[in-house]
C-alpha cells in the first residue's frame, strides 16, 4: 500500500536535511509504529506524507496503492485515502463540524464515484462514528476543535478518521497530551477501524500508546533513518533501555 | 469656482426659492448646516481624517443639486421579513404606511416638523456636531426633507422596520436626512436595505440621526449594495441616554467609494453600545469605515467589532477612535478589527485610536490584518477538502462572525447567501 524508499526531505525555508534515506514498505491490514527520539524526523515523516508544504522532497518516492504520493496535492492525497491524525490539530472558528465534516465527507465520496451523502444519512454517520470515540453528537452545531480540550481535539481527529474511510492512517503522536482514559478511548477507537483494507503508521515518541494500539510491526527512527525494525516486543526494549542504547547498538548518533 | 461655493449656491437658490414660497421653517435648520459647511469646506486628502479616501474628488462639476436625472430602480431583498416595509425614493419615503402599530410614527421629516417644531428640533442634531463633520452638514444643508421615525414611551414594536432605498436618482447628489426617536423605555428593530441600483451612478450623502432616550433600545442593520459606479458617505450620528442600547451592523458589499462615518455620544451612565461592521472590497472599490465612540460619562459599555475582506485592486480602511473622558470612570470599551488581504494588489489602512483620561477603565483593542490561515488552509485540504472550496468555507466563516451578530434570521440568511456568491468569486 505504501512503499517509501529512499526519502530525503528539508525544511523548504532553510534547507535543513531531516529527513536522510528513509525506506519504509507497509502492507493493508498492518499497523506500524514509528518510535523515536526528539528531533528524529517523525512529525516531518508524517507532514511529508501529507503533503505540507514546509518540507521540500530532494530525493527518494513514495508510492501509494501504485501511485506517486509526491505528486498529488494535499487535498488529493486526503481522497485517494490517506488520512493524518494531527499532533496539533487546528482551530477553525466559525466553521461548524458538520459543514466540515459534510464537504470532507462528499469531496471522498465524489472522488470515488459515490453520490453525495443525504442530510439524514450524514446525520446517521456522524452520530454512529461519534460514539466510536464517546464525541458528544452535539458537536456537530460547535466550531471545528474551537474550545475542544486537549483530549477532545485528539478524539476528534479519530472521529474524522472514522468519518472518513481511508486507506492508509498516519497518527502523529495522538498520545501526546492525553491521560489514560483518554488514551484508551482514543485506541479502542483505532482498533475498532482496524480492518484487512486498512493500515496504520502510528508515530509516537513512548510505548504507552502501543500497549494499547498493539503493532504488528515497530521501526526505530534517528536521524531521519530508520536504524531498527522489529516486531512489537521491540517497543518494551525500548522502553527498557532508552533510545541510548540504538546508538551503541547501531554506532547512530542519537 | 470652487465646488463647495457651486453646492453653497445651488442650496441658498433653493431655499430662496422656498422662501418666496411661503417657507416652512425647516429652511432655518438648513441654512445653520450650510454655514457650518461654508466654514469648513470639503476635506481634502490633507485632512488626517480623509487622508486614504480621497471622496471630495467625487464631486465633479456634473453632480449638481438640481437633478433632473431619472430614477433607477434597485434590487428589492427582505421581502420576506415579517415587518414594516418602507420603500424609499432618493431617501425620502414613498407613502406612509396606512397602518402602524401605535406608538409608532413614520412621516415625512418636514411634515413632522410643521406639526411639532419643538419635538423635532428637540431631537435633531443631539449627536451631530454640524462644525465637526463636512459630509452631514452638506447632507443637513441640502435635504430637502427627510424620515422621522418615532417610537413612543415604553413601546415595543414588535415587527421590524424595514427601509428599502428602492429607488435613487441615475447621477447626481442625493442628500436625505433620517431620525429616529426612541422615547423612554421604547424598542425598536431598523433594517436599511440599498439594493443593486444597476448603471446609477448617483453620490448618495446621507444624514441619519438616532437617540435613544433612557431605558430605551434601537438596534439597526444597514446593507449596502449598490453598484461600482455608486458613491456613499454614510453620516450616522446616535446619541443614548442613561441605561439605553444601541447596536448597529453596518454590512458594506457595494458601492465604488464608500464612507461609513459612524458616531454614538453615550451621554448617560449604564448605557450598552453595539457597532459591528463587516466590508468586502473588490474589483476597484474604495471602503471605509470611520467609527467614533464619545464615552461622556461612566459606568457604560461598547463592544466593536468591524471585518473585511479586500481583493483585486480595491481599497480597505478602519480608523475606530475611542474616547474615554475624564470623569468617565468604570467604561469597558473592545473594539477589533480584523481584515483579510486576498490579492497583492489589495490595500488596507487599519489604526485603533485610543484616547483616555479616566484612570479606571478596561479597554483593549486589536488589530490584524493578513492572509488566509495557511494552518487552517491545510487542515481542510487534509480532510480532502479541494483548495478553493476550503478558501471559500474559511473567508465565509471569517465574515459570517459580522453576520451572525444580526438578531433577525431571514437578514442573516440573505446575507450567508450574498456571501456565499460574492466570495465564491474570489476563493479560486
Amino acid at each position: 500500500m505504501l512503499t517509501i524508499k529512499n526519502l530525503h526531505a528539508s525544511i523548504e525555508e532553510d534547507g535543513t536535511e531531516i529527513l536522510k534515506g528513509l525506506d519504509l514498505t507497509v502492507n493493508a491490514g498492518e499497523v506500524h509504529a514509528i518510535m523515536g527520539p526528539n528531533g528524529s524526523g517523525k512529525s516531518t515523516l508524517a507532514s511529508v506524507l501529507a503533503g505540507r508544504e514546509d518540507y521540500e522532497v530532494t530525493e527518494g518516492s513514495i508510492d501509494f496503492d501504485g501511485e506517486d504520493l509526491l505528486e498529488m496535492e494535499t487535498d488529493e492525497r486526503a481522497r485517494e485515502g490517506l488520512f493524518l491524525a494531527f499532533q496539533y490539530p487546528v482551530e477553525l472558528p466559525g466553521v461548524s463540524m458538520s459543514n466540515f465534516l459534510k464537504q470532507a465527507v462528499n469531496s471522498v465520496r465524489e472522488h470515488r464515484g459515490e453520490e453525495p451523502l443525504s442530510a439524514g444519512d450524514f446525520l446517521k454517520l456522524m452520530k454512529e462514528k461519534a460514539a466510536l470515540v464517546h464525541l458528544d453528537p452535539s458537536l456537530k452545531t460547535r466550531s471545528v476543535n474551537e474550545g475542544f480540550s486537549g483530549g477532545e481535539k485528539k478524539r476528534n481527529e479519530i472521529f474524522q478518521l472514522a468519518m472518513l474511510d481511508p486507506k492508509l492512517a498516519i497518527l502523529d503522536e495522538t498520545d501526546s497530551g492525553l491521560d489514560i482514559d483518554a488514551l484508551r478511548i482514543v485506541a479502542d477507537g483505532v482498533n475498532d477501524l482496524r480492518g484487512e483494507d486498512r493500515a496504520f503508521v502510528v508515530i509516537t515518541h513512548y510505548q504507552r500508546l502501543l500497549d494499547y494500539i498493539v503493532p504488528d510491526f515497530v521501526h526505530v527512527l534517528v536521524d531521519g533513518k530508520i536504524v531498527m525494525s522489529g516486531g512489537k516486543e521491540l517497543a518494551l526494549e525500548l522502553e527498557e533501555k532508552g533510545y541510548d542504547w540504538i546508538k551503541a547498538d547501531t554506532g547512530q548518533a542519537v | 469656482m470652487q465646488i463647495e461655493q457651486k453646492l453653497l449656491n445651488e442650496i441658498n437658490a433653493r431655499l430662496e426659492r422656498q422662501d418666496a414660497n411661503g417657507g416652512n421653517g425647516w429652511a432655518s435648520t438648513r441654512r445653520l448646516a450650510a454655514g457650518a459647511f461654508k466654514d469648513m469646506g470639503l476635506p481634502t486628502r490633507r485632512s488626517e481624517a480623509y487622508k486614504y479616501t480621497p471622496v471630495a474628488k467625487r464631486f465633479t462639476d456634473n453632480l449638481s443639486l438640481e437633478n433632473e436625472a431619472g430614477t433607477v430602480q434597485a434590487t428589492r431583498a427582505l421581502e420576506q421579513l415579517d415587518g414594516i416595509h418602507l420603500s424609499t425614493t432618493n431617501g425620502l419615503l414613498d407613502s406612509v404606511p396606512a397602518h402602524l402599530p401605535s406608538g409608532l410614527t413614520i412621516s415625512s421629516l418636514v411634515d413632522a416638523y410643521q406639526g411639532n417644531r419643538v419635538f423635532v428640533n428637540d431631537h435633531l442634531s443631539r449627536a451631530f456636531v454640524a462644525e465637526r463633520d463636512a459630509f452631514s452638514s452638506l447632507a443637513a444643508a441640502a435635504a430637502e426633507d427627510g424620515i422621522l421615525i418615532h417610537v413612543a414611551a415604553n413601546t415595543a414594536v414588535d415587527q421590524t422596520i424595514v427601509i428599502h432605498h428602492d429607488n435613487v436618482s441615475s447621477s447626481g447628489l442625493v442628500q436625505p436626512r433620517l431620525l429616529v426617536v426612541a422615547d423612554k423605555g421604547a424598542s425598536v428593530q431598523i433594517i436599511e436595505h440599498f439594493g443593486h441600483a444597476g448603471a446609477s451612478s448617483a453620490f448618495e450623502n446621507r444624514i441619519a440621526e438616532m437617540m435613544v432616550a433612557d431605558g430605551g433600545s434601537i438596534d439597526h442593520v444597514l446593507i449596502f449594495e449598490r453598484s461600482e459606479e455608486a458613491t456613499f458617505v454614510n453620516g450616522l450620528h446616535v446619541y443614548q441616554e442613561g441605561s439605553s442600547h444601541y447596536a448597529t451592523n453596518t454590512i458594506t458589499l457595494g458601492g465604488g467609494m464608500v464612507r461609513n462615518n459612524l458616531h454614538f455620544l453615550p451621554d448617560g451612565e449604564e448605557c450598552e453600545t453595539h457597532l459591528n461592521g463587516l466590508y468586502i472590497a473588490r474589483g476597484s472599490q474604495h471602503i471605509d469605515n470611520h467609527t467614533f465612540v464619545d464615552h461622556a460619562k461612566p459606568n457604560c459599555e461598547s463592544n466593536e467589532l468591524f471585518k473585511g475582506i479586500v481583493a483585486d485592486t480595491a481599497t480597505g480602511v478602519f480608523n475606530g477612535k475611542i474616547l474615554v473622558r475624564q470623569d468617565s470612570q468604570k467604561i469597558n470599551a473592545y473594539q477589533s478589527s480584523k481584515s483579510i488581504l486576498l490579492d497583492r494588489s489589495a490595500s488596507i489602512y487599519a489604526k485603533p485610536e485610543l484616547e483616555i483620561y479616566a484612570d479606571d477603565v478596561r479597554c483593549s483593542h486589536g488589530a490584524t490584518t493578513g492572509e488566509l490561515d495557511e494552518d487552517a488552509l491545510f487542515y481542510l485540504r487534509a480532510r480532502g477538502i479541494p483548495a478553493e472550496k476550503a478558501r471559500l468555507l474559511l473567508l465565509e466563516a471569517f465574515a459570517r462572525d459580522v453576520v451572525d451578530l444580526i438578531k433577525e434570521g431571514s437578514v442573516r440568511d440573505y446575507l450567508y447567501a450574498r456571501l456565499h456568491a460574492i466570495l465564491e468569486a474570489h476563493a479560486s
